[in-house]
């Protein structure tokens, strides 16, 4: 019962982190109709810049003192600096490098963006080196808890937390403000909207920075658990496709549903069926997509 | 009554055809006119030109005297002229409530606002609650607009129009393609709303029945020009307008309400 639990969490904390990533991915194309190839590298991007700051305040340099660093809760405040960090990114790109490219062909913005993740590829090298970044002093400092005899690490709890958050302020945000208005005006008919005098570019750099922010977001609450390492954007990009192709792309629903759904399979094909856990997920979204190719809650 | 809105010689020419022909147009404060003219005789041409979809090769167009001949659309829906879509333009994805309430943002200009707090913009749902209850769509504020009847679409249609709090309100065929029992409930609705807010209205439509009833003056369009201008009784006994558009000498018959 207590390992059933366990399997539980594990499966809710993988599918905060994902819906983080694919709900932005998905955010960004239902307003842009751009699928943003880079997105998991800005995932990438906001948990080494995460890691980055942790790692230098937790070390008793930084602070000056023998043996300690910044007490954790300094640290927690500090850990959104990835997904800030991944929203400026955000901002910056989408009016200097996407923009230019909307009134071309899909194929364009697809080659635009695969040369970007190639290009965060390589400044996160360039910046951090090959070696993983850790902020594991987050995760070890909140220590654990008892589920029935086993310990489960209290940090988990956060990150599902964080999730579950986001989901329910994104809802609110889209379906209970007056930018949501817009931003749901302008992802059913751009021209129109700019007729009734919606500023269509500052919608398109807000959604961008948003799904940015949500993907840094991502990166920076697990960055505690797992570390920054090179190619976690790429892994994430494809699980996000995954989540996406099963829910919907364009659809927010559809990222929770998605995100929820490989997390359970995910925690399971770890537990039960390891050496053939990518191709069930795989599979799965063949599957969806024979039988619903727009996705679960896609729109034809 | 002053005159709101006034076209003086204007051209719009497709090519070698005049859409219209030095036309001089004018709306008073407070009128509910309707254009009438077979199709292609320039009346859709003429809302197009005043409402900036398309710029007028000559001539002038003043609105409460301001030269806005050259204004984009944006600028005359500030000004207060609004007008709705022949073909029935809608969110289909968002409620009826969120349609109204974006034309509402979209006339305070506020929508660069990321954050604004849900207080904020109370009254602004408030207000999009009210203009459904004018028009008689309350009870279908969350219902998506693509799940609404032919009918309640032309009324959110218009709803959203007059949630830009326009001065002069073109109509194009606000009771096409809805069956003939919906029209009259239709148009005592919009005229009501018209009437009571003092909102000058300009009124496509091809439906004599309509026209005659609901209208103080007709203006009659042909080939790009106006054949003939006055109230609903004199343009029924107007020979030129029987000839040509109506095509038979005989009067219409006399329409239940008479305007």
């Amino acid at each position: 019962m207590d390992i059933a639990l366990i399997h539980v969490f594990n499966a809710l904390l993988y599918a905060s982190v994902l819906f983080l990533i694919a709900g932005g991915l998905s955010l960004i194309y239902g307003v842009m109709r751009i699928v943003n190839l880079a997105h998991g590298n800005l995932y990438a991007f906001g948990a080494y810049v995460s890691a980055w700051i942790i790692g230098y305040l937790s070390t008793s340099v930084a602070v000056g003192e023998a043996g300690s660093g910044a007490p954790t809760w300094v640290l927690l405040a500090l850990l959104p600096a990835g997904a800030l960090a991944a929203a400026a990114a955000g901002a910056l790109l989408e009016p200097t490098l996407l923009r230019p490219f909307y009134k071309r062909a899909e194929e364009y913005q697809l080659l635009v963006t695969f040369g970007l993740l190639m290009i965060i590829d390589d400044v996160i090298r360039f910046l951090w080196g090959p070696y993983p970044l850790s902020a594991s002093v987050v995760f070890e400092n909140f220590g654990s808890v008892t589920v029935g005899d086993t310990l489960y690490p209290t940090y988990n709890f956060l990150v599902i937390g964080v999730g579950a958050l986001a989901a329910v302020f994104l809802w609110a945000f889209i379906y209970r403000t007056r930018f949501g208005v817009v931003l749901r005006a302008t992802s059913q008919d751009m021209r129109m909207s700019a007729a009734l005098g919606v500023n269509v570019n500052r919608v398109y750099v807000q959604a961008f920075t948003l799904g940015c922010f949500m993907a840094g977001l991502g990166g920076a609450i697990i960055v505690p658990s797992q570390s920054a390492v090179l190619g976690m954007g790429v892994d994430a990009l494809i699980l996000s496709f995954i989540v996406v192709v099963i829910g919907g792309l364009g659809s927010l629903e559809g990222a929770l549903l998605g995100a929820l759904i490989v997390g359970v399979v995910r925690e399971a094909g770890i537990t039960w069926f390891p050496e053939v856990e990518l191709a069930v997920l795989y599979l799965m979204a063949a599957a969806v997509l024979l039988v619903r190719p727009a996705g679960l809650f896609g729109r034809a | 009554m002053s005159v709101l809105l006034e076209t003086k010689a204007v051209v719009k020419q497709f090519g070698e055809f005049r859409a219209v022909d030095r036309v001089d147009f004018r709306v008073q404060e407070g009128e509910v006119l309707a254009l009438i003219g077979s199709n292609g005789a320039g009346k859709t041409t003429l809302v197009n030109l005043i409402s900036g979809l398309l710029t007028a090769d000559e001539g002038h167009i003043l609105f409460r005297g301001h030269d806005v001949t050259k204004q984009p659309v944006k600028e005359r829906i500030r000004a207060g002229i609004a007008r709705s879509f022949q073909l029935v333009n809608l969110f289909d994805q968002l409620s009826a409530l969120d349609n109204v309430a974006l034309a509402i943002f979209s006339r305070q200009g506020k929508t660069r606002r990321l954050l604004s707090l849900a207080d904020a913009d109370r009254p602004v749902w408030q207000e999009a609650t009210d203009v459904l209850a004018l028009f008689r769509l309350d009870a279908h504020a969350r219902t998506l607009a693509g799940g609404l009847s032919q009918g309640e679409r032309k009324l959110l249609d218009v709803a959203i129009a007059y949630a830009l709090k326009p001065k002069l309100l073109f109509l194009d065929e606000p009771t096409s393609g809805v069956g003939t029992r919906e029209k009259a409930p239709i148009m005592d609705t919009i005229v009501s709303v018209v009437r009571s807010e003092g909102i000058s209205a300009a009124i496509i439509e091809h439906d004599m029945d309509v026209v005659f009833s609901y209208s103080d003056r007709i203006v009659a369009m042909h080939q790009g020009t106006i054949l003939a201008d006055g109230t609903p009784d004199q343009i029924r006994r107007d020979e030129k307008v029987l000839t040509t558009l109506i095509g038979t000498p005989e009067p219409p018959r006399p329409s239940q309400g008479g305007g």
